[in-house]
């Protein structure tokens, strides 16, 4: 009798976990995931999460990151508390070294995944490590014919849009030009219609952001962002250098030293969070910050929301003078198309279903949910003529609007998820904001006018052309940890040293102070030549094997 | 207890295993009560010292999963030459110091002050109200005391009417008024909690004294400076000792909310420099060979201040 | 008390002075405690675009409640207020309960293994394996971390408190002892009976240490819990606002605007963390002058034995 009813027991569970095992593609499940960069909350009834829902039974739990990147990924390698999709930020390699993630290749095929598979198989010797493993696909920067590039996207000397208008559109070409603009417009309008005192120029430096204040030289020498080395592209050899330590960046830092004496520069700058700074930015109060656009997009959605669009910042390719004494710099602020190598989701060793996460990430490539992700429903957000995708002003601006986005996008997975750029095949744009009917047509009226007014389409027509990408790619890329302790001094020197010589009293002190400051980073300055040096040659000659 | 148990052998030559036993046995209850908690800080208090092995391994983020290496002495090797641990460490002793000496003296003063108050009503009042801070997180201090000290708060709109400086000085961004920032809040915080030890102290002091300086013609002052401050000088001694003592601890909380990247070289000190490290880099063994450090030189420093306080014949802290 | 001989004493001009003197003193003191606290509670109600301006001092300048109602609008609030509320009480609770308990067992002179434990737990007092190795037993060792009870079984003994329990337990008389066992009461009876009720004023000093610093505690929730929304407490809810809303100099220029123009809120980061420091500050102010006559007692007891 009891064997019997052992029986029956494993033929009922036998019976049970089958369909289960079956259906399992469309169970309901809750995906934990982590974003390493603050952010807001979808509504819990976001229509395109819905779909989401409806069509791969998942839905997200999502952490952002509150406080410090790296003392919040130690908790988590220290409990190995990993979410099943998890973004490290800007400490992505971290969760590699700390065996975090997944190998992703073997998900990955021709036959299985066809989307994903497309998506890297060009890429792939760059995306690999040494052991041929893939932890991380790329968030941004594959492009799907041709790279479309309506504005700068990266690193730029930004302003007011209003600062320009007020002195009737002039090209701002070197950085004594912009702060001379700068300073008379300040003299002219002390504070803003409310009362608000402007600030000349704001320098973000908390954490890894501090790239606003350490990484502008390059760029006023005529070089894309090579993170902080210069490198000879055109001798054949690759000479690799740092330039914080040298002569012409020092100019740089007096100029930053001369305004700041004038009163433009905020010392709360050095201190700021990057909650704090966002927070100044959109408040329209600040003028100019030397940054990158990504960085800022809150802040500008901010605005556009509040409708001040004359508070919105304009990208200059700005370069040192020739009175600088370093002849006449052509700027090469845009660069060919970089995949974003080892930023976005990984999926954690944590993951039940890694296989679930990973048909996610295929079928959200497929061309139908990237139009949802990046255009949204036609008819809805969108709407279709002639073959081409358009919107009407309402949905435009929509799209700017930071509660609707919330509720009406995806973007806090998109943001960290594979995703394609570039051109459709049939010729739309992916990205609804490259579309160039929508680009010029529906943007605001003052943005018109102020494009129309320099006689450009598209704020990119301040720039040169995107030169060729060096073969090494940009070496801000390049994995420094295994000198990490090094390079952790190498940058401590500069955050705790540059703010001091840019508030110097007078020119003795500057001068003092960037001797020290040269003094103290020289031994780590040259260890950091030298492992860039030997990983750009070694790049490059994985490039061209 | 110890006299009380060779009394009881003494008593009992004959006592054996199952006297022993027989004894265990009575005081079961006892050791149910006693021997749980003692597994607990077997767990919560001495296990966490069998870590202090990594500060041999070369323990990282690398290694926590396969297995860390012994080194030596290399964790430590690295620590003393690494300027940071040293600017830690003389942060630490600063801002302990500053604290040690203002704390100390504040509370004294305030005691001083209270013990002349007659009023009862009055003297309670104060008392409230200034142990009040201590009961409050740091966290809300140190969000008080930004109110205060930003550019354009109270603290500067006074000092600028009062004519003492002339324009707003930058409180919490110079590294240079970084310890004595966290020494004015310490004060503000603890200046009552601390006085309360004197006080009582001083209740205790026997009327007679103030009795016989009065009829020998001693003014206030005197009585304070000849009956007062002898009264609370065991008091003082002690507890002074015992702080220093507790040297290595210049606290956490308070340089961790309130400093800034701009202030780091005169608020880092060394529980931020463990947590730098150790959480932040994820380099376990440099960590704890950092934590290790300042606990051994906490602990000779409270023996130490042990034996130095048994010398002077005071009470002892054990 | 002191008070007997200075009332014999002959008034002189100098006993006017004095006391006028030191009364202003102390009025001035209680005045720079007093006014952080008055002026977070007056920033707290004023209208958020306003105070960012600054200048505010003992009274809202433009009354406002729109900071409480932004953060009474958040169920985060709540649920962080719950969880700080539930981690004291279950914590003070346990806490007394196993402290007190050994307290105990070491006041009892006859007890064989008293001189062991008193050594092993004092030496806790002075040996400290600091932060990473407690955090590594957490985190991996236990596996506590992302869960209610890192708030309260790392908690559940002090050895301090442990030092002042016993002072007062061997004060008190020992043919209350004696005469229980002869009626045939064992340990556990005698303890739980008799000591511990005649233990209260001791037991409520330290319950309020315990309780204040186990509400006032924040980074454990951010070493251990910070992934964990619904296990946030209200201090690190604090924290987590002081850090986004910290400035070193004027915080005029904070979103001011934006928010204008947008017509948001009026709460501003600056006044909502007035807020969240007063909604976490008054369980403690409104407890604390109930609580006051005991702690004096028990502040004196651990300060000569500590």
């Amino acid at each position: 009798m009891r064997k019997l009813l052992a029986l029956l027991l494993t033929v009922m569970m036998i019976l049970t976990m089958a369909p289960a095992a079956m259906a399992e593609a469309a169970d309901p499940i809750v995906v934990t995931v982590f974003r390493g960069d603050p952010g807001d909350q979808p509504t819990e009834d976001n229509k395109i999460y819905k779909l989401i829902e409806e069509e791969f039974g998942i839905t997200f739990e999502i952490e952002f990151l509150a406080g410090d990147l790296d003392e919040t990924l130690g908790t988590k390698f220290a409990g190995e508390d990993y979410p099943d999709l998890f973004d490290a930020g800007n400490s992505a390699e971290k969760a590699i070294q700390a065996g975090a993630l997944i190998d992703l290749l073997p998900y990955i095929s021709e036959e299985k995944t066809p989307n994903l598979w497309n998506h890297i198989k060009d890429l792939l010797p760059q995306l690999v490590n040494e052991n041929g493993e893939l932890f991380i696909i790329p968030n941004y920067g594959i492009n799907y014919n041709a790279q479309i590039q309506n504005a700068c996207n990266g690193p730029a000397f930004f302003i007011q849009k209003q600062v320009l208008a007020w002195a009737g559109y002039p090209q701002i070409k070197t950085l004594n030009e912009y702060f001379d603009l700068i300073e008379k417009y300040i003299a002219a309008n002390p504070t803003n219609a409310n009362g608000a005192a402007y600030e000349g120029f704001a320098i973000l430096c908390e954490d890894w952001r501090h790239f606003c204040l350490i990484n502008p030289v390059q760029h006023l020498m005529g070089r894309p962002n090579d993170g902080e080395v210069i490198i000879n592209v055109n001798s054949g050899n690759w000479e690799t250098e740092t330039f914080i330590d040298k002569p012409y960046a020092k100019a740089y830092y007096a100029k930053l030293n001369e305004v700041y004496n004038k009163g433009l520069i905020n010392p709360d700058t050095f201190v700021m969070t990057y909650d704090q700074y966002i927070a100044k930015l959109s408040s329209g109060t600040v003028l100019g910050m030397f940054d990158q656009t990504w960085d800022f997009g809150t802040a500008t959605a901010a605005l556009e929301t509040a409708g001040m669009y004359e508070n919105t910042y304009i990208a200059l390719p700005l370069v040192y003078d020739e009175e600088y004494g370093y002849g006449v710099i052509e700027e090469h602020y845009l660069n060919g198309a970089v995949p974003n190598k080892d930023r976005g989701f990984g999926i954690s060793v944590n993951c039940e279903y890694p296989e679930r996460m990973i048909d996610l990430f295929e079928n959200l490539l497929s061309d139908k949910w990237q139009k949802i992700l990046q255009w949204g429903i036609e008819g809805e957000d969108y709407y279709v003529e002639n073959g081409r995708m358009l919107m009407t002003e309402e949905q435009y601006k929509n799209r700017q609007d930071a509660a609707w986005k919330m509720a009406n996008t995806a973007l806090t997975i998109w943001e960290s998820a594979p995703k394609k750029q570039g051109t459709q095949d049939d010729g739309n744009a992916w990205a609804h904001s490259d579309q160039a009917e929508n680009y010029f047509n529906l943007m605001s009226d003052y943005d018109k006018e102020f494009l129309t007014a320099y006689g450009y389409k598209k704020p990119a027509d301040f720039f040169n052309a995107p030169i060729e990408l060096a073969p090494y790619g940009e070496a801000w890329q390049i994995d420094k940890s295994p000198i990490q302790d090094d390079y952790d001094k190498y940058l401590l020197i500069q955050d705790q040293w540059l703010p001091k010589v840019i508030m110097s009293a007078n020119q003795a002190e500057l001068d003092a102070n960037w001797d020290a400051f040269v003094a103290e980073i020289t031994p780590y300055a040259q260890i950091y030549t030298e492992f860039m040096q030997a990983e750009v040659l070694k790049l490059v000659e994985q490039a061209t094997k | 207890m110890m006299i009380g148990a060779s009394r009881k052998t003494a008593q009992r030559p004959l006592s054996s295993g199952k006297k022993l036993f027989r004894k265990l046995w009575a005081q079961k209850y006892l050791m149910l009560m006693s021997v749980p908690v003692l597994l607990y800080v077997m767990l919560f208090n001495y296990y966490p010292l069998w870590g202090w092995r990594y500060a041999f391994q070369n323990l990282d983020l690398s290694t926590i999963k396969k297995g860390a290496a012994w080194i030596g002495w290399g964790n430590f090797e690295w620590l003393f030459k690494e300027k940071l641990f040293w600017l830690g460490f003389r942060n630490t002793l600063a801002m302990s110091l500053i604290n040690l000496v203002f704390g100390t003296t504040s509370s004294v003063l305030l005691a001083i002050l209270l013990n002349e108050v007659n009023t009862r009503a009055f003297k309670r009042t104060v008392q409230t109200v200034t142990y009040l801070p201590h009961f409050l997180s740091m966290v809300i201090v140190v969000g008080m005391a930004q109110n205060m000290f930003v550019t354009d708060g109270p603290v500067n709109g006074i000092l600028m009417k009062l004519g003492i400086v002339d324009a707003p000085v930058w409180w919490l961004g110079e590294g240079r008024y970084f310890w004595w920032l966290v020494g004015i809040i310490n004060v503000w915080k603890e200046v009552g909690w601390n006085s309360i030890i004197y006080i009582s102290t001083m209740a205790s002091i026997d009327p007679t004294l103030y009795e016989a300086a009065s009829i020998d013609g001693a003014g206030r002052f005197q009585r304070i400076l000849n009956v007062t401050l002898p009264g609370i000088k065991s008091t003082f001694v002690v507890l002074l000792i015992m702080n220093i003592g507790h040297l290595m601890e210049a606290g956490f909380e308070i340089q961790y909310l309130l400093g800034n990247k701009q202030v780091y070289d005169f608020s880092q000190t060394l529980d931020i420099f463990v947590l730098e490290f150790g959480i932040q880099n994820n380099k376990y063994g440099r960590a704890i060979a950092a934590g290790m450090f300042k606990s051994v030189v906490g602990i000779i420093l409270l023996f130490g201040a042990n034996f130095v306080a048994k010398r002077l014949d005071e009470e002892t802290l054990l | 008390m002191t008070a007997v001989p200075q009332e014999k004493r002959k008034p002189k001009r100098r006993d006017i002075v004095f006391p006028l003197v030191n009364g202003f003193i102390l009025c001035v003191l209680m005045f720079i405690t007093l006014f952080p606290v008055l002026n977070t509670v007056a920033i707290s109600f004023n209208d958020g675009i306003d105070a960012v301006r600054g200048g505010i001092g003992l009274w809202p300048r433009v009354f406002s409640a729109e900071a409480y109602r932004t953060l009474l609008s958040d169920k985060l609030t709540y649920n962080a207020f719950g969880i700080s509320v539930a981690r004291t009480v279950i914590t003070t609770l346990l806490n007394i309960f196993f402290t007190s308990m050994l307290a105990f067992a070491l006041s009892r002179k006859e007890y064989i293994l008293r001189k062991f434990i008193t050594l092993a737990v004092v030496l806790t007092m002075y040996v400290n394996a600091g932060l990473i190795p407690n955090f590594l037993l957490i985190h991996r060792t236990l596996k506590l971390s992302k869960s209610f009870w890192v708030y309260i079984i790392p908690t559940m003994f002090s050895c301090f408190n442990m030092i002042v329990i016993r002072t007062y337990i061997i004060g008190l008389p020992d043919a209350l002892v004696e005469s229980a066992r002869i009626d045939g009461a064992n340990d556990l009876r005698i303890f739980w009976q008799i000591i511990f009720p005649l233990c209260t004023p001791v037991l409520a000093t330290v319950a309020l240490f315990v309780a204040v610093g186990s509400w006032n505690q924040w980074f454990d929730t951010q070493l251990y819990n910070g992934s964990k929304k619904y296990l946030h407490t209200l201090q690190y809810l604090l924290k987590m606002k002081l850090a986004t809303s910290m400035n070193t100099t004027n915080a005029a220029n904070t979103s001011v605007d934006a928010l204008v123009n947008s017509g948001a809120t009026k709460s501003t980061p600056v006044t909502v963390r007035c807020a969240i420091t007063v909604v976490s500050a008054l369980p403690i102010l409104i407890v604390y002058p109930f609580l006051q006559r005991y702690f004096v007692t028990g502040m004196v007891l651990g300060g000569v034995k500590g």
